[in-house]
């Protein structure tokens, strides 16, 4: 076999590492969800990232106060700080005199739909230019990774402050809001994206399948469609996970900057009013640190994400219980070693 | 094998820790701050004042800047000239700050509204005449040349011959200055505007140079010539500048030692030069600071986490109100060309919270005037007229102006008045200006909750400014005239006058608004030369009301002139309302403590 890179098809090549057929013990049926091979980490990012979501998507429904609801005054303590405590106001109220939990969760709604919209953008948009590059090639390659590196070279932080600035002082609501911002960030974050995928795209273009698909008459965006990109799917869908975190952070860092989506809350959005209104200097942890520390939880659930993904596409990493191993290296330390001595291998096929 | 990198127990003993320091952080900063200092009533057999608003002082400080004050909020990059007559000027040579190196003829004391002696110890108005100055007796600039009324005539006519410098300005309200005697200064008002408190503000904010120095310099030259060794009348000459800090010492020769009571307490004065706000201020907290003039956000946690510090004001709003940033409407745009609109707008905002939040509690209630309800311009506010025939934040009774104007509310929630959908309107003010965006926000929430459609932006300030001047706005908060001798009518000026203003797209400096009036430029005249309170009092009536009927634009919250915190950890006997000596400003008769104040150590 030639021209196989992806490990993956390594993985499959090889067989399965554990033989089968090994007399075993009626096993009882698991339920549907264990059978899911993800491993604890895959567990603990969807669970962070579940957490974060539930916070933003359903705990809005059942918090009595909004985000827009003046309950106090600047900075007032979390209640529970009060003689006698009271949970009222758990992290107390921001410098508007709002309840910060109510705008945290509002807050952190704008910011995952704004990683989700801009994410998206960027993913569409790099795989798109990467396939046609990698897969076309020639003066079309040349042209489209020519166009990717010179924006690659220009730093994106500045042509995002730049371009929010002139967005900011538009008069089209919809391109001040969130969208808007999320467009920016979208279409400027996707050349990291566009290179990896034409690396991928042009070793999949010299594979046998797409011969078969040209010698069968398919034509070439039907090639790219349905025998380039399921190659690149399990690459995208991480390339897409890595965007949504940095998408996120690009808009706290646009937010802090002080252009952050106009009339609506954002976790950067959070943290700058905290620190214009100096809750650190002035000891309003409850202002600054919850924006942050869900922030924290976003981005590395979704790095933690990305990286357990990345076992579930590539089984060669996978990494099972300790135990489970060591029986798999003793039993193919076994195989070997019969295979060495000429020995019958058991194989039940 | 991946998993000999990434090993389970380390992680796993890493988000331990991550998480006790994030806990450890919350509790700490929850903890009481530990207190300092000792009480004012514990230090000595009576009770100090001008002391912290807990009662307490500090211990003073010792060593060798112990007869030094440290100051700060006036100078923010390095110093680059200490030519007064530069725009660029370095504190304390920057136009109208505290009189420590330059001095002007009159103080203006802010807390009383009454024009004081300074360099003349008095001066006599002949109706809307003339103004007759009598200099002090032996004033002598620091090279120990004395000051004559033929050097002050000089000083004023620099500004006949350089358009370009502020003293220009004196020559729209003065029409001559002659010194009939070595110690008599002579102002013949201008007969075209007869404005005797505009003329009267130029003379307290107006620095009285060496001509020695001045009259060497071609008349050119005179704004932009660099000088490091200022010579000035004033207690202190500099001996250092840097970009770190300015460096004052007390000239042991001051002319005023007998009219101000002795020489100043300190024998030097140090501004440090901090990069931003929070950096002066944790400096003010810990008593590394005397004096300063910055805005700090809660500023009663300093003095309730046990700090000596203090405010003017005991309780809130902790500052004397002396400016009243407006919200300008541009009423050449459609909509709020209105003025149901614009007294809808004005019913609609949250006034409180703007105040409570935004200001951090510093603003009295905004009353429905251009005149400041209390201090020196209290005597012209007309309270029951405001009640009256004013406003209130009342978004119900905002809707109700809409409607009887014939508004109706359109499927998005926002209202059309004659065809004209009320917004998008850009709020604009510059970025940076964080209580004046955070005040943005409020109103641009409030508005939207009448259902006028409002958005906020935060451009450069030069943007800003040139779109304010140039009339392209559609809303911004902007300042106007604080309090001085030419206030309330600098005021009702800056917002209504019709003279000044020029048509969209070219610089205006006055009613940014382009608001129309046919009657207002008479009211404005016969505000300004008015010369007794009573009749003053009946044209500010006649303003006023206009101005609630027409609201060309609407205070928002009342802000200090100069914000007046001093910290009494090394010194005590500060000014405040109940030791009121002086008033909470460092400008004009705010130098008064500069005298006064008394060291704790030694």
């Amino acid at each position: 076999m030639t021209n196989i890179s992806s490990s993956a098809v390594v993985a499959e090549a090889e067989g399965p590492l554990v033989p089968v057929g090994l007399p075993t013990e009626p096993k009882k049926a698991k339920p549907g969800w264990r059978s899911l091979n993800f491993g604890s980490r895959m567990w603990i990012a969807l669970g962070i990232i579940g957490f974060v979501a539930a916070l933003a998507f359903i705990g809005p429904l059942f918090y009595p106060f909004g985000p827009d609801e003046k309950v106090g005054s600047l900075y007032d303590y979390p209640t529970w700080m009060n003689t006698p405590p009271t949970f009222e106001h758990v992290l107390g109220t921001e410098n508007f005199g709002y309840d910060v939990l109510a705008v945290l969760m509002a807050s952190a709604r704008t910011s995952i739909i704004i990683g989700l919209l801009a994410g998206t953008i960027a993913v569409v948009i790099g795989v798109a230019i990467g396939v046609l590059a990698g897969y076309v090639g020639g003066w079309v390659e040349e042209l489209l990774m020519g166009f990717t590196n010179i924006v690659l070279a220009i730093p994106s932080i500045v042509i995002l402050i730049l371009i929010s600035i002139s967005l900011q002082s538009t008069n089209v609501p919809f391109l001040k809001g969130a969208v808007g911002l999320a467009l920016v960030i979208g279409i400027t974050s996707w050349p990291w994206t566009a290179r990896a995928v034409r690396a991928q795209a042009s070793s999949v273009a010299t594979r046998e399948h797409i011969d078969v698909a040209k010698l069968s008459g398919a034509r070439t965006p039907s090639i790219m469609v349905r025998d380039v990109l399921p190659y690149l799917a399990s690459y995208a869908v991480m390339a897409w996970v890595l965007q949504l975190a940095s998408a996120i952070l690009a808009e706290s860092t646009l937010s802090m900057l002080g252009l952050g989506p106009s009339g609506a809350n954002s976790l950067g959005k959070q943290l700058f009013w905290a620190l214009a209104f100096q809750a650190v200097a002035t000891g309003a942890w409850w202002a600054f640190l919850p924006p942050t520390i869900v922030l924290t939880m976003i981005s590395f659930g979704l790095l933690y994400l990305q990286s357990s993904l990345d076992e579930v596409f590539n089984p060669r990493l996978r990494r099972g219980k300790k135990k489970n191993l060591a029986k798999a290296a003793a039993r193919r330390a076994e195989t070997a070693r019969k295979l060495a001595e000429n020995q019958p291998v058991e194989v039940n096929a | 094998m991946s998993d000999s990198v990434f090993q389970q127990p380390s992680r796993r003993a890493f988000i331990t820790i991550g998480g006790l320091a994030i806990g450890g952080l919350a509790f700490a900063a929850c903890a009481p701050n530990a207190s300092t200092g000792s009480t004012g009533a514990t230090g000595g057999t009576e009770a100090k004042l001008g002391v912290g608003n807990n009662g307490q002082v500090g211990k003073g400080r010792t060593g060798a800047t112990a007869d030094t004050l440290f100051i700060a909020g006036f100078q923010w990059g390095a110093p680059a000239t200490f030519n007064p007559l530069a725009p660029t000027a370095a504190w304390p040579a920057a136009a109208n700050v505290m009189q420590i190196t330059y001095e002007t003829l009159l103080r203006w004391n802010i807390a009383t509204g009454e024009v004081m002696p300074g360099l003349a110890k008095e001066y006599k108005l002949d109706g809307t005449k003339t103004v007759t100055l009598t200099l002090q007796d032996g004033v002598t600039f620091s090279d120990g040349s004395a000051l004559t009324a033929a050097d002050v005539a000089a000083n004023f006519e620099l500004g006949k011959k350089n358009t370009g410098i502020s003293r220009n300005a004196f020559w729209q309200a003065a029409d001559a200055v002659t010194a009939p005697d070595d110690k008599t200064v002579v102002v013949t008002v201008s007969q075209k505007t007869k404005n005797v408190g505009n003329l009267l503000r130029l003379l307290t904010e107006t620095y009285i140079l060496p001509m020695s120095v001045f009259s060497k310099i071609a008349d050119d030259k005179l704004p932009t010539e660099i000088m490091d060794k200022p010579i000035g009348t004033g207690p202190f000459t500099l001996t250092k500048a840097d970009q770190t800090q300015v460096v004052l010492a007390l000239n042991e020769n001051y002319w005023g030692k007998t009219f101000y009571g002795g020489l100043p307490v300190v024998k030097q004065i140090i501004h440090p030069i901090f990069k931003s706000n929070e950096d002066g201020n944790i400096k003010f907290q810990a008593g590394e600071l005397d004096i300063m003039q910055q805005f700090v956000s809660q500023i009663w946690k300093m003095w309730e986490g046990g700090k000596p510090v203090g405010t003017y004001l005991k309780d809130k709003p902790y500052f004397v109100p002396g400016s009243m940033p407006m919200l300008l409407m541009n009423t050449t745009k459609k909509g709020l060309d209105n003025k149901a609109v614009r007294k809808a707008i004005a019913s609609a905002i949250d006034y409180a919270s703007i105040a409570e939040t935004a200001m951090s509690g510093y603003s009295a209630e905004v009353q429905p005037s251009l005149i400041l309800p209390t201090g020196a311009e209290g005597k012209f506010f007309n309270a029951d007229d405001a009640k009256a025939n004013g406003w209130k934040y009342d978004p119900a009774a905002a809707e109700k102006i809409l409607t009887d104007a014939g508004a109706k509310k359109g499927s998005d929630g926002v209202y059309v008045i004659d065809g004209t959908r009320l917004g998008p309107f850009k709020l604009i003010t510059p970025t940076g200006w964080t209580d004046w965006n955070a005040s943005c926000e409020i109103i641009a929430k409030s508005l939207k909750a009448i259902g006028i459609d409002c958005s906020t932006n935060f451009p450069q300030q030069a943007e800003t400014t040139q779109s304010i001047q140039g009339g392209t706005f559609d809303m911004a908060v902007w300042y106007v005239s604080g309090v001085n001798p030419a206030t309330p009518w600098a005021r009702f000026k800056d917002i209504m006058s019709q003279s000044e203003v020029q048509p969209i797209g070219k610089t205006t400096f006055a009613n940014y608004g382009r608001w129309k009036n046919d009657t207002v430029e008479a009211l404005l005249t016969e505000a300004s030369q008015a010369t007794e309170d009573a009749t003053k009092k009946a044209a500010y009536d006649k303003l006023d009301a206009l101005y609630r009927t027409e609201v060309p634009a609407c205070p928002i919250m009342y802000r200090p002139d100069e914000f007046y915190e001093y910290n009494a950890s090394n010194f005590f006997n500060w000014p405040d309302e109940k030791n009121s000596y002086a008033p909470p400003m460092f400008r004009g008769a705010g130098n008064t403590w500069m005298y006064k104040i008394k060291k704790i150590a030694g």
